[in-house]
């Protein structure tokens, strides 16, 4: 793997985006599973730094992570 | 220190949007207590799945009279989810063992500094077209994959990240020049 495609796979894991199985439960990004353990632990404290600068940026201070969720929440309600 | 049981009421209410104010106080510290296991799991498909979780079983959370409760459930979902798809991966459990005792164990809500949200706000500003591009893309539609945000701004999707990449990458330098370290204040 060129250090490219590592930085590419270290920014697409550290989206806050993950599609939904059928069953409803939340899947792993696709380049995750592309990273050895180092590039995944390197995802996450990229991850952790984007939230919270995304947080800052939003004017309730919510992450994309956050705005993810209760999207998902606001269409399905409670016990959906 | 900040209670994020405050907002406890209006959640068992079904108000999302103080689950929302509790999410923005919960978030960091538990995506930090998941550390230890960033090699092993999706971090970031532990959160969400906790999150949702945590907005289900609200209703049922008796507050007992420490503060953030809720927060502290959340934590032990979170790792409860985690050590589950350690299982599911087959991870030797001596390594599982382990990360559990490394799980960092703080439950102090944290908000960010506004001073910080100001100076990032103004940065944000000053990024050139397409990178700002890239990262409006994402804010604004973290409910779509980056390929089709990429399409969306006729960017190629590794270019697309280039230029993620270059925003954030700008955004550091230009916070590192209001004498804010990213790495001690967003890690």
């Amino acid at each position: 793997m060129t250090a490219d495609e590592h930085r590419d796979l270290v920014e697409a894991t550290a989206s806050a985006f993950r599609s939904v199985a059928p069953d409803g439960s939340i899947r792993e990004a696709p380049a995750w599973h592309d990273l050895d353990e180092a590039g995944r632990i390197e995802a996450a404290a990229l991850a952790l730094e984007l939230r919270k600068l995304e947080a800052a940026l939003d004017p309730d201070g919510i992450s994309t992570t956050a705005r993810l969720v209760l999207a998902r929440i606001r269409g399905e309600g409670r016990g959906g | 220190m900040i209670d994020l049981d405050d907002h406890l009421p209006a959640i068992v209410a079904g108000d999302a949007t103080a689950f929302g104010r509790f999410v923005a106080g919960a978030e960091t510290r538990l995506r930090q207590s998941l550390g230890s296991f960033a090699g092993v799991v999706d971090v970031e498909a532990v959160v969400q799945e906790c999150l949702l979780r945590i907005w289900q079983v609200a209703p049922e959370v008796v507050p007992d009279g420490r503060p953030n409760a809720l927060l502290r459930l959340s934590i032990r979902v979170a790792r409860n989810l985690a050590i589950g798809e350690t299982r599911r991966r087959r991870i030797d459990p001596a390594i599982v063992r382990r990360l559990e005792r490394e799980a960092e164990g703080a439950v102090e809500p944290e908000i960010p500094d506004p001073r910080l949200r100001e100076i990032i706000a103004r940065c944000r500003d000053r990024l050139p077209d397409k990178p700002a591009a890239a990262l409006a893309a994402r804010l604004e539609g973290p409910w779509r994959a980056d390929a089709d945000l990429a399409d969306e701004l006729g960017m190629r999707p590794n270019t697309f990240l280039q230029n993620f990449t270059r925003a954030r990458k700008l955004l550091a330098a230009c916070l590192g020049a209001h004498g804010i370290d990213v790495a001690q204040e967003l890690a």
